[in-house]
């Protein structure tokens, strides 16, 4: 293993590591736009130029492989000098856009302007003027003048996606990057070169102009779009908001940016999973219980859903159909309290659409479909049963669980859909992003859902309200106070889930019991 | 006494360019003699003993070049011999005219380079604008692979090589050896990362070798009379063999000149160039080789016209392309000129050349048209110095380098733009005009 | 858009010079140049398709190689090279004779459509500078009134 000296410390690496790369593993940041773990190294912005000793001129750190014996310096005289030209470069024809541009807070530019660059400007000549605000696709702008050329976004599109929409047109100081005339970027991935730019010259149009980033509490959760359990992060809206002379704080969900899982989803989501949570703010919520078509109170609801439940569960007319996004937390407090009440089938819904893609999209579109089958078995449908416990979280009416008609409906979801209308009472329950719990993804692989901000009206994780309805049918109701209480229960009684708590599932999940990996 | 003509002996004669005249000038023996009696491996060797360094403007030895090759062929990587015929060098014609006038030693050559490096195939990669040396080339392979110098089975034995002729269209920097592998692949010309060297990992990721049109054009004559003969011309060990010169600019007799490695400027300029074009303008400076090396004062022009000569006097030899200036040439002016090629030819790739060279051709346009600023000329420099040696490929150099030996060599002209927004030469420098 | 049996056939010849079909892409390029006089967005597409590369990608060559029109030129394209060598023997004489007798300045096309005038780099004649490549042919040795004659001996 090739021993190399950085900046004075000596570490060894894998033969083949790249002189960033071995920075980088020990947390030390080499300055670098164009370079990616995702993509082929491309070495054009020249930002991570560093000395190596013996060598005539400085290497670029992203494509210089570690040699053994190799010293290396980063941050001497002659580094400093390298990256203080190489940021003047950049901004000599780089638009002053900062107080209009998405990226400012979470710009390269920004950051490496202030750590290495001059601050002074001695650039004088009229910049070059190219396309801004260029519509290249359903979720993506193109500003053609904020571009450093690194491209990344190329590169996504040839070897990620493989459509190969973009490409650099013109050639030296007016080349740019463009997309062909006539065609978009239309590719189920297209927002990932939003997250992939590190300056604000592609932009996500859903996100524009919404919000400045240091406005967003960030939460490290999972996707809710399919059974692949993408991990991401959702960035909550804090800004107060003009409009209120109390200062009101938004506290919606402005965006969701993937973050790194080798396992699941390496660097990348899909645009339908990046931007689920509009489907979700687009829905109609329901936000007070809903007894016999009447506005009612979370208690006398409950006290109701009680009582049908407890008739049909001892009748053995009762059913049970669970959303598969549901979180395993809910599917299991459920099973717990519908066993209470004398059992009955659970169906968990299919949520299927389309195929399996060669990347990240599967068919499946239940985030929890595996956690649910595995706590309520794989029952069909409950045809016979005459009172049907739906719980739901689907979004789309579409999507919605065929019940027939005639059958007794107690409903407890987060969104008003076909089943909520007709039930004879309905509860609102937390959405996805509203309430923490365990997914568990097509691979088997457990993972950490939490909560982003608080749910809207009357809702509350669908948990709590099981065992309220349990304790309402006279029942005694287990004694958890929190998710992971009811997590502890599950991995005591479901042994695919033996030995999961919170911790263990930290920010990247494990595998369950008896899958790959486990 | 006037040398010997090796390099252009068959320039001027009538149907030069013809398979049977070639052939009466004792064309293609090189060749029998190579595929009959010698090794690839030897036929290296032999050029190396030479000392033949790169014609195209690097000057590297091309045996040792050859020699990286792998000596034997694996089926799945292919050998592939490139001749670099992208000639676009300012101030540089002289492969343009080994190409029109006697394009069968050009090809001699190049299958001699691809014997010695066990190539079945060399694609002759040409400029786009030199279209009449395109069909002269692409008669002369005809006539060659009629005669079967070329194509399969050469000369009835076991090797085959096929000649494929590969127009550019309109990029400087397709020049660049790893810039040309990816416009032959059929992208956009940009130079590549090294390594993997072209002998590792060229084109589509095969051994490759490229070289230089005037280069290989030498092979048939050592192989002739041998790599001593080669050493005899010149200046052994290392500055040998014949040269094409191509002097233009303020002379009365532009041309490319042939003459022994080592020619002094002096005579080059003054006797075979018939001296200056005008006899009340004297020599002012000279670039000795092609746009990208560090220009000459007048009073440095005492030089001989080698590699290492040169390289002593803080120049190169580059493409031989030796421009004179005379004493009504507004330096500034002409730097400018040479700044705007550079940001006109820089492919964009690297953000320092990029965007540097734009920025130095704004700056000398603003100096040349009487808005410099103090600052300008230590900015120039600075600029200058922060592109070099920070590039992927050699052409940011190119920019600099020059710019540096202007300013530096002319810096009271440079000043008295900037402080009077007048020129010195008196020649009022066209404004507008780009 | 179509290119007829004789093109695709020059065009499947080309292909089959080299190892892959995209490295084609130069003299396909040039083929479509000289039957259509220039390269659009249609042409671009059919050259993606014959070489299996992306649109994006044949676009990216025809705007990089400078030498490739992507409207249509005069019919005698006048290309002057203005580079070191000819500077120092009148090019820009040259250039803004030409602009008076064409009433055309640099990059645009006579209304006629019969003359089209660019400036270009050095196009490695510099011994016979003053010149310019008019279409594909090399005039050198300029004199104003050599360019004159030329110019009145074209239609």
């Amino acid at each position: 293993m090739p021993k190399v000296t950085i900046d004075g410390h000596e570490m060894e690496v894998a033969p083949g590591t790249t002189i960033l790369q071995a920075c980088l593993s020990r947390g030390h940041e080499i300055p670098h736009y164009c370079y990616h773990d995702g993509l082929s190294i491309a070495g054009n912005c020249r930002m991570c130029l560093v000395d190596v000793e013996k060598q005539p001129k400085l290497v670029i750190g992203c494509y210089t492989p570690v040699a053994d014996g190799m010293v290396v310096h980063t941050e001497n005289e002659k580094v400093k000098k390298a990256r203080a030209a190489m940021m003047e470069f950049f901004l000599i024809n780089h638009p002053l856009d900062c107080p209009i541009c998405d990226q400012a807070g979470e710009c390269r530019l920004q950051e490496y302007a202030v750590e290495h660059g001059t601050g002074v400007s001695r650039y004088t000549e009229p910049k070059l003027a190219l396309a801004k605000a260029v519509d290249i696709g359903a979720h993506v702008t193109l500003d053609q003048e904020r571009c450093i050329q690194c491209s990344r976004c190329i590169r996504f599109c040839d070897e990620i996606t493989k459509t190969g929409e973009l490409g650099f047109f013109q050639r030296g100081e007016r080349s740019q990057i463009g997309i062909f005339p006539g065609k978009r970027l239309d590719n189920p991935y297209s927002g990932n070169v939003v997250d992939l730019c590190p300056v604000g010259a592609l932009t996500l149009k859903e996100f524009r102009f919404q919000t400045r980033v240091w406005y967003l509490r960030n939460t490290s959760t999972i996707c809710a779009g399919c059974a692949r359990g993408c991990n991401v992060v959702v960035g909550v809206g804090q800004q107060q908001t003009m409009m209120t002379t109390s200062g009101q704080i938004d506290d919606r969900i402005k965006r969701i940016v993937p973050r790194v899982n080798t396992e699941v989803n390496d660097w990348w989501i899909c645009d339908e999973g990046r931007l689920t949570y509009l489907r979700e703010q687009g829905s109609r919520r329901l936000v007070t219980s809903v007894v016999s078509g009447s506005a009612a109170t979370y208690d006398a609801a409950v006290a109701k859903a009680a009582e049908l439940l407890a008739a049909a569960g001892k009748a053995g007319t009762l059913g049970a159909i669970v959303s598969p996004r549901l979180v395993s937390e809910d599917v299991f407090a459920w099973k717990t309290a519908l066993d209470a009440l004398g059992g009955g089938p659970i169906h968990v819904h299919e949520l299927t659409r389309g195929e399996d893609d060669d990347l990240l999209i599967r068919a499946d579109k239940g985030a929890n479909s595996t956690g649910a089958a595995w706590i309520a078995g794989k029952g069909k449908a409950p045809v016979a049963a005459k009172t049907l416990l739906v719980l739901g979280d689907t979004l789309d009416a579409a999507d919605n669980p065929g019940v027939p008609a005639g059958t007794e409906i107690v409903y407890v979801g987060p969104f008003v859909m076909g089943a909520s209308r007709e039930a004879a009472v309905a509860i609102p329950s937390a959405s996805w992003s509203e309430a923490g719990g365990t997914f568990v993804n097509f691979q088997g692989r457990a993972q950490r859902v939490r909560r982003c901000h608080l749910p809207v009206g009357e809702a509350r994780p669908s948990w709590r309200i099981a065992l309220d309805v349990l304790a309402a049918a006279g029942a005694v109701a287990p004694a958890w106070s929190s998710e992971d209480d009811v997590l502890a229960a599950l991995a005591a009684k479901v042994p695919e889930f033996s030995g999961i708590t919170t911790e263990s599932l930290g920010l990247l999940g494990v595998p369950a019991r008896g899958t790959v990996g486990a | 006494m006037p040398a010997e003509r090796i390099l252009t002996r068959n320039v001027g004669r009538p149907d030069s360019t013809a398979l049977a005249s070639y052939e009466a000038n004792g064309g293609y023996q090189a060749l029998r003699k190579a595929v009959g009696s010698m090794t690839p491996d030897g036929l290296t060797e032999e050029v190396k003993k030479s000392g033949l360094r790169g014609r195209g403007g690097a000057g590297f030895p091309t045996g040792l070049k050859w020699s990286f090759m792998p000596k034997e062929v694996d089926p799945k990587r292919p050998h592939y011999f490139l001749i670099n015929a992208d000639e676009s060098e300012p101030g540089t014609f002289k492969d343009r005219l080994l190409m029109e006038k006697d394009p069968h030693l050009v090809l001699e050559g190049t299958l001699l380079g691809a014997y010695a490096i066990r190539a079945s195939v060399a694609y002759i990669y040409i400029r786009g604008e030199f279209v009449h040396a395109t069909q002269v080339l692409e008669r002369a392979i005809e006539e060659a692979v009629a005669k079967r110098y070329a194509g399969k089975n050469i000369l009835g034995g076991a090797w085959s090589c096929e000649l494929v002729v590969h127009r550019g269209a309109g990029a400087y920097i397709c020049g660049e050896e790893t810039a040309l592998m990816s416009s032959l692949e059929g992208d956009r010309g940009y130079p590549r990362l090294k390594p993997p060297f072209p002998a590792a990992s060229g084109v589509w990721k095969c051994p490759t070798t490229i070289n230089n049109v005037e280069t290989v054009a030498n092979v048939p004559f050592i192989v002739e009379r041998g790599a001593d003969w080669f050493q005899s011309v010149g200046k052994a060990p290392k500055n040998t063999g014949p040269k094409l010169y191509c002097l233009s600019g303020h002379v009365r007799r532009p041309g490319v000149y042939e003459a022994p490695l080592g020619l002094p400027m002096k005579e080059l300029i003054h006797e075979l160039g018939g001296g200056m074009l005008h006899a009340d303008r004297p020599l002012k400076a000279v670039i000795p080789g092609g746009s990208s090396v560090p220009v000459l004062r007048a009073d440095e022009c005492d030089v001989d016209l080698d590699f290492d000569s040169l390289m002593a006097k803080g120049t190169m030899l580059g493409s031989a392309g030796i421009m004179v200036m005379d004493a009504s040439t507004c330096m500034v002016a002409a730097m400018a000129r040479i700044a705007h090629f550079y940001y006109h030819e820089s492919c964009g790739q690297c953000t320092p050349c990029r965007e540097g060279c734009g920025w130095l051709e704004r700056i000398l346009n603003r100096i040349e048209g009487g808005k410099g600023l103090q600052q300008d000329l230590d900015l120039l420099l600075s600029i200058s110095d922060n592109i070099m040696g920070n590039t992927i490929c050699a052409l940011g150099d190119a920019a600099a380098m020059p710019t540096i030996s202007f300013v530096k060599k002319f810096r009271d002209e440079f000043q008295h733009h900037v402080d009077h927004k007048s020129c010195l030469t008196g020649t009022l420098a066209l404004q507008g005009v780009r | 858009m179509s290119f007829d049996a004789a093109f695709q056939g020059r065009v499947d010849a080309i292909v089959a010079r080299y190892p892959q079909p995209k490295a084609a892409m130069l003299p396909v390029l040039w083929e479509v140049q000289k039957a259509k006089g220039h390269i659009d967005t249609e042409s671009e597409a059919w050259v993606a398709n014959r070489l299996g590369v992306s649109p994006a990608q044949v676009h990216g060559c025809v705007t990089f190689y400078t030498m490739y029109k992507q409207r249509p030129s005069g019919r005698h394209h006048i290309q002057v090279c203005t580079t070191l060598s000819c500077m120092l023997r009148g090019s820009d004489e040259l250039v803004a004779h030409l602009e008076k007798r064409l009433n055309v300045r640099v990059g645009e096309t006579t209304h006629d459509g019969r003359f089209s005038l660019v400036r270009v780099e050095c196009l490695g004649s510099c011994d016979t500078a003053p010149m310019f490549q008019l279409n594909d042919d090399y005039h050198e040795n300029l004199t104003l009134e050599k360019v004159d004659r030329l110019l009145e001996s074209l239609t």
